[in-house]
């Protein structure tokens, strides 16, 4: 079975965790999914599955062809966690196709919020590797099938929010030291000015857990997909330098501190026999900074990445051949973490 | 100038009426406009009018008719009102954005801070290969056909043009468009590869 795209590590950007580019197109023969009838949406589905059948051939990939009817919510739920499609997706009852590639890194939703969803997504900082690959599929997509466009308004798309180039790159970044602090509110705002969106990944209001954030482009017309791809990279370098300048600050002014919060952080999973969602989260983020600033060190490089979207409570329960309480869900978080921690050298 | 209802008193009073993007201009003095029903600006012409009243009339209630009639403007693809639009932020289909133009413009400008798409170009476009297999002054372009279900459309609207020109007696336009589908439908049948 081949490696999925969260489980690749990539060392060289420590803080960038992933990139993702998202393209929404819908084609000019059926109205948008929101008005279209069910039967309408098997039609197209059938028919956007049939002209696609091929794409393993476009770029050596195996795919694997989906409705998500077809699939129970808790898979849904799992996919969802591990970012293939969103939580509105994740809940709709409407027809949804899902071709997905093997690694879980190149998916095409058809009948969406819009007929076909393009996303690539991968470890480590590539958004302008992820549009070049992009931008041939796309093509190839739009060889069999001809996209709602207009001179003025560019692609055409269900929420006005996406129109226009369709496109939104996306980065998360992992920022444990920068967010600890009191600038970084205005920092976050400082940003949002240059048009790119910040957000906290886990948690809820203003708790978060984990310091993952999303940055992405907040304007999809009149910038061209370079401009976009552009400006959250800057954005993500922005702040992925500011971050880096922060722990190399805290090393040399705390060094013992540092490592005495890593090593506990990685003592507590490691020998922990209940962990809730919050509390795992806060210490895997120790565990990657750890890693990534050369204070815990493994083998070969790992990606904590991968144990932050398994430790989610679908993607766990998924582990488990009978349904979870909430309680059996911290005890599985716990065993979970206890068999794939990686070893410390 | 007179008033155009009593036709007696100077006209003090001008009324710009935009009915359906049509816009009418009416004079008139103010004891006719008292008389007129001018719904929420009514009170401007009442002597002692408040002013919170006439505040209002010119941001609440006027601006509240006047979104009343944009959203009954219907798309007619997908039957998507402009006020069902409003209410979802949602489009039904891509011909309401041609439909809602006038309307949604500001608003894609305060969304996105422009109206105008800088990016990609479609590879291929349906109105454009169809418009080059016969272009309106009927010269002969190799046909640009890139996919299977596009051969049987495009044959299908070669056929009726072929029809037409027939009728109008074009003959050498209706020949042209003979050639094209043979062209077309032996390429369909070869299975060859078709760029």
């Amino acid at each position: 079975m081949a490696m999925k795209w969260y489980e690749k590590a990539d060392p060289e950007r420590p803080e960038i965790v992933s990139s993702r580019v998202r393209l929404a197109r819908n084609w000019d023969e059926y109205v948008f999914p929101g008005k279209l009838s069910d039967r309408d949406s098997e039609e197209m589905i059938r028919r956007l599955e049939l002209g696609l059948s091929h794409i393993s051939e476009f770029d050596g990939r195996q795919y694997e062809c989906f409705r998500l009817k077809e699939i129970d919510e808790l898979q849904r739920k799992a996919l969802w966690e591990r970012r293939v499609f969103n939580s509105t997706i994740a809940g709709k009852k409407t027809p949804t196709g899902l071709i997905l590639s093997e690694d879980e890194d190149t998916g095409i939703l058809l009948n969406g919020s819009d007929h076909i969803r393009l996303q690539m997504i991968s470890t480590g900082f590539h958004l302008n590797e992820l549009w070049k690959r992009m931008d041939q599929r796309v093509d190839y997509v739009n060889e069999r099938f001809s996209y709602a466009f207009d001179d003025k308004y560019g692609y055409l798309t269900a929420f006005p929010t996406n129109v226009g180039t369709g496109m939104r790159a996306t980065v998360v970044l992992h920022l444990p030291t920068l967010s600890m602090g009191k600038k970084f509110n205005g920092l976050v705002n400082e940003m949002s000015r240059f048009g790119a969106t910040i957000k906290g990944m886990y948690g809820e209001g203003n708790e978060n857990y984990g310091a993952l954030y999303e940055v992405a482009n907040q304007r999809t017309l009149g910038l061209s997909e370079k401009e976009i791809i552009d400006l959250v990279s800057k954005v993500a370098i922005q702040l992925a330098a500011q971050e880096e300048q922060v722990r190399k600050l805290a090393l040399e002014k705390h060094r013992l501190e540092r490592e005495d919060e890593a090593y506990k952080s990685y003592g507590i999973l490691k020998y922990s026999r209940k962990l809730t969602a919050k509390d795992a989260m806060s210490l895997l983020s120790q565990i990657m900074l750890g890693i990534s600033t050369g204070v815990l060190k493994t083998e070969k490089p790992y990606q904590v990445y991968r144990l932050m979207l398994g430790v989610q409570s679908a993607n766990l329960q998924k582990r488990s051949d009978r349904p979870l309480g909430k309680s059996d869900l911290d005890r599985a978080r716990a065993d979970y973490l206890r068999s794939e921690l990686p070893e410390l050298v | 100038m007179l008033c155009e209802r009593c036709k007696i008193r100077e006209a003090n009073i001008q009324y710009t009426e935009i009915v359906n993007g049509v816009k009418t201009e009416h004079h008139f003095c103010a004891q006719c406009a008292r008389e007129l029903d001018f719904g929420p600006y009514a009170a401007i012409f009442d002597s002692d009018f408040p002013l919170g009243k006439l505040l209002s009339g010119l941001l609440g209630i006027g601006e509240s008719q006047e979104d009343d009639l944009a959203s009954q403007v219907v798309c007619p693809t997908c039957k998507t009102s402009y006020g069902e639009f409003v209410k979802n932020s949602r489009f039904g289909c891509p011909d309401c954005y041609g439909v809602f133009d006038l309307l949604i413009n500001e608003k894609i400008k305060q969304l996105q801070g422009n109206t105008s798409h800088k990016g990609k170009q479609p590879k291929i476009r349906k109105q454009v290969a169809v418009k080059a297999v016969l272009p309106e002054d009927g010269t002969e372009v190799e046909p640009t056909v890139s996919w299977d279900q596009d051969v049987k459309e495009q044959i299908c609207i070669l056929d009726a043009r072929l029809k037409e020109a027939l009728k109008s007696e074009q003959y050498e336009i209706a020949a042209r468009c003979r050639d094209q589908i043979r062209e077309l439908k032996a390429r369909e049948n070869n299975g060859a590869e078709v760029q």
